[in-house]
């Protein structure tokens, strides 16, 4: 996919899975969760989030994302963004109180670094892939998105996903198929990318 | 259904405390201030002694002021209604006898119009001027607790599943993995979750994430200690180096771990070093090693006047400097230490006939007596520690060198001082006093609170909260072990309920 193809791609992505866990009460047959009388969900922070991401994907924390190429997400570039401190020269002794208001965008970029980076590496090595993995018979076809989609909620989130949350994937799979009114010759990269990017950047994912 | 109050936090609390603590240890040496009505909070709570804002017996200065004198909603509401027509201002005793019925003919207002009157939120014990902070429903109906044991998570109780994946994340830095969550759902029976639980944890607290250089520890240490790269020495060394903070780091991490004795923070007469990062390893220094260290990061304090955290080489460099009495240093060491933060007027203890002002600073002035009749007396025990005039030694002679700047009084500042209303001959016994306070060990869990539960204390937090800092207290329970503390706090209510 094109890169001005992959953004509105990815603008759809989030919202699609924002309205998704936004709608806590159900997921296909799960039981309605009963809201917390006494909330205290916290932020996962740049370091324990990237963290988890590299042994999620299999990949080195030192190289899982780096903005430009050089510099690591959370300790070069976004540590304060992301829930960090810096005491001996900034003197952020303790995490932001309130969350910055770049802290969606920071992590969005991180999340879609480390996914595409993970893609990439799969399509380059398929023999020790973690996420991408061809289908059998050779095309996407409904067998091989729902595996998939199995496989990024048993690697992202370390579950299951119920079948509502299956169906959307597997849905959502139409929106990277065609690009610009014709066929995406990457849609399988893509969706996994995407659906990577989706998972990796839900609440479930950030918050804790 | 239990009504508690929420958004009120435990730590506001702690500046009334310090009438307590004050009020039953020191007794003659308070005196009133001409700017406050010391009376105020115990006379609140005698009005309304079942108030969740009066578990120490005292009320916090904000239940009326905003920044004293000034006066919030409510305080604006008493001051109306407080004998009227009677010349401000007005004695204690024509106070404290107007204040019962004032605080009634207010009983059915609502200062901050969140539509909970001043008598429903003194009960609940939330913040009568803020109309974010009202009473709230802190347990499950009944058909809530059912359906809540159907969902993935228990939010009306304590949830060990939830519990295990915030252990792993707070104290090991990372989620458990697939295989890890699902062994710990296999386990059945309270007690042996629990034992799963604590065995977990016991992992974690040896990590490189809790107890390594930038881990949790060392991050609880940043606002105390307080860095700064330019001045610093020994290993890596800023521009202009002046001390090393690496020992107040190894230090502060050695009395916060293993099976060790946290009031060491200030009253340790030893240095630790790192001998590694991972995994952790520290370890005392021998006395004569520390005697042999060169220029750079010497500590010319002698052992016996050592005092933890608060005489060490980078804490005068980087508070006392070149002051003959460092007020900075003893107000620095309060809010690290005692979480009392004299700048915000908390922890104001007045001592009567302070302050002398020795060093003709001006603080005799109404304005600023109102927080250097605390202040001062509190100081006096670092006059005779050095910072970066003189090399940070000990000497008791030290203030004849100000005499130039400061003053020939200067050399008459004691080095006696006040500490929580409690007279202390120096400052290892200011420290010693500081350790053993209340304050002290609910600033200890506080700060861990703050971190692993992931807010300040509240008030339905209350028991819980109380239960962990006078048990850290209690040598039959956690005896001053941050860790024994830790155990029992991801078993509350307050961690463990999503």
């Amino acid at each position: 996919m094109t890169r001005t193809a992959f953004i509105p791609a990815l603008a759809l992505v989030a919202a699609m899975f924002a309205a998704g866990c936004s709608s806590l009460p159900s997921a296909g047959s799960e039981p309605a969760q009963v809201a917390s009388i006494d909330p205290k969900v916290k932020f996962k922070d740049g370091d324990r989030y990237l963290g988890d991401l590299a042994r999620a994907l299999n990949m080195p924390r030192e190289t899982v994302c780096k903005e430009l190429g050089r510099y690591d997400c959370f300790s070069d570039a976004f540590r304060i963004v992301l829930g960090g401190v810096e005491a001996p020269n900034l003197t952020v002794h303790t995490p932001l109180e309130e969350a910055a208001l770049t802290a969606p965008i920071a992590l969005d970029r991180a999340a879609l670094h480390v996914c595409t980076s993970r893609v990439r590496m799969d399509r380059e090595d398929p023999a020790n892939a973690v996420l991408y993995r061809a289908s059998a018979s050779g095309r996407p076809d409904k067998a091989w998105m729902e595996t998939t989609s199995n496989e990024l909620y048993g690697v992202l989130l370390n579950r299951d996903p119920t079948k509502a949350e299956r169906a959307r994937l597997v849905g959502f799979y139409k929106d990277v198929a065609t690009e610009q009114g014709k066929p995406n010759p990457d849609a399988a990269s893509d969706w996994v990318t995407l659906s990577c990017f989706a998972l990796a950047s839900s609440l479930e994912s950030i918050f804790y | 259904m239990t009504s508690l109050g929420g958004d009120r936090s435990i730590g506001r609390l702690l500046a009334s405390l310090a009438l307590a603590v004050g009020g039953m240890g020191a007794g003659a040496v308070w005196a009133p201030s001409a700017s406050a009505k010391p009376p105020a909070p115990a006379a609140f709570c005698q009005t309304y002694p079942d108030s969740k804002s009066c578990t120490t017996g005292f009320a916090e200065c904000a239940t009326c002021h905003t920044t004293a004198p000034a006066r919030n909603a409510f305080g604006a509401q008493l001051s109306e209604r407080l004998a009227p027509g009677t010349p401000r201002p007005l004695s204690d005793q024509a106070f404290v006898s107007a204040l019962p019925s004032a605080l009634k003919m207010i009983e059915g207002l609502d200062a901050d119009e969140d539509g909970f009157s001043n008598l429903a939120e003194i009960r609940a014990g939330t913040r009568l001027a803020s109309a974010e902070s009202f009473p709230k429903v802190m347990a499950c109906a009944p058909d809530q607790a059912s359906k809540s044991g159907d969902g993935r998570w228990n939010v009306c109780g304590y949830d060990p599943n939830y519990a295990f994946r915030k252990i792993s994340l707070d104290f090991c830095g990372r989620s458990p993995n697939r295989a890890e969550a699902e062994a710990f759902r296999k386990i059945k029976g309270e007690a042996a979750q629990k034992a799963a639980l604590g065995e977990a944890l016991d992992r974690c607290l040896v990590s490189k994430y809790w107890l390594g250089s930038n881990g949790v520890v060392w991050n609880l240490a940043n606002a105390k200690i307080r860095p700064a790269f330019v001045i610093k020495s020994g290993a890596n060394p800023g521009p202009v180096p002046l001390g090393d903070y690496d020992d107040d780091y190894n230090l502060f991490t050695w009395a916060h771990s293993g099976d060790r004795d946290v009031r060491d923070v200030l009253k340790a007469q030893y240095f630790v070093r790192r001998v590694s990062d991972d995994p952790v390893k520290l370890e005392i220094i021998p006395e004569e090693e520390v005697k042999k260290r060169g220029r750079a990061t010497a500590q010319p304090v002698p052992a016996d006047k050592r005092a933890g955290l608060v005489t060490t080489r980078w804490f005068a460099a980087s508070n006392t400097m070149f002051t003959a009495i460092p007020r900075t240093t003893a107000a620095q060491a309060y809010r690290a230490y005692l979480g009392w933060d004299i700048a915000k007027m908390q922890g104001l203890l007045p001592v009567s006939d302070e302050p002398h002002d020795y060093d003709r600073k001006g603080v005799g002035a109404p304005e600023c007596a109102v927080c250097h009749t605390t202040l001062d007396p509190l100081t006096y025990p670092f006059t005779r520690y050095n910072g970066i005039g003189g090399g940070y030694t000990y000497d008791d002679d030290r203030l004849k060198a100000y005499i130039r700047g400061d003053g020939p009084n200067v050399v008459n500042a004691p080095k006696s001082g006040i500490i929580l209303g409690k007279p202390v001959k120096d400052l290892v016994e200011w420290a010693d006093v500081a350790a053993n306070s209340d304050p002290f060990a609910m600033n200890v869990v506080r700060d861990y609170w703050k971190v692993i539960v992931g807010r300040e204390p509240e008030v339905q937090d209350e028991e819980e909260f109380s239960r962990l800092w006078r048990g850290l207290k209690d040598p039959a329970r956690y005896n001053y072990r941050v860790e024994r503390m830790l155990h029992d706090l991801v078993l509350t209510t307050a961690y463990g309920r999503p």
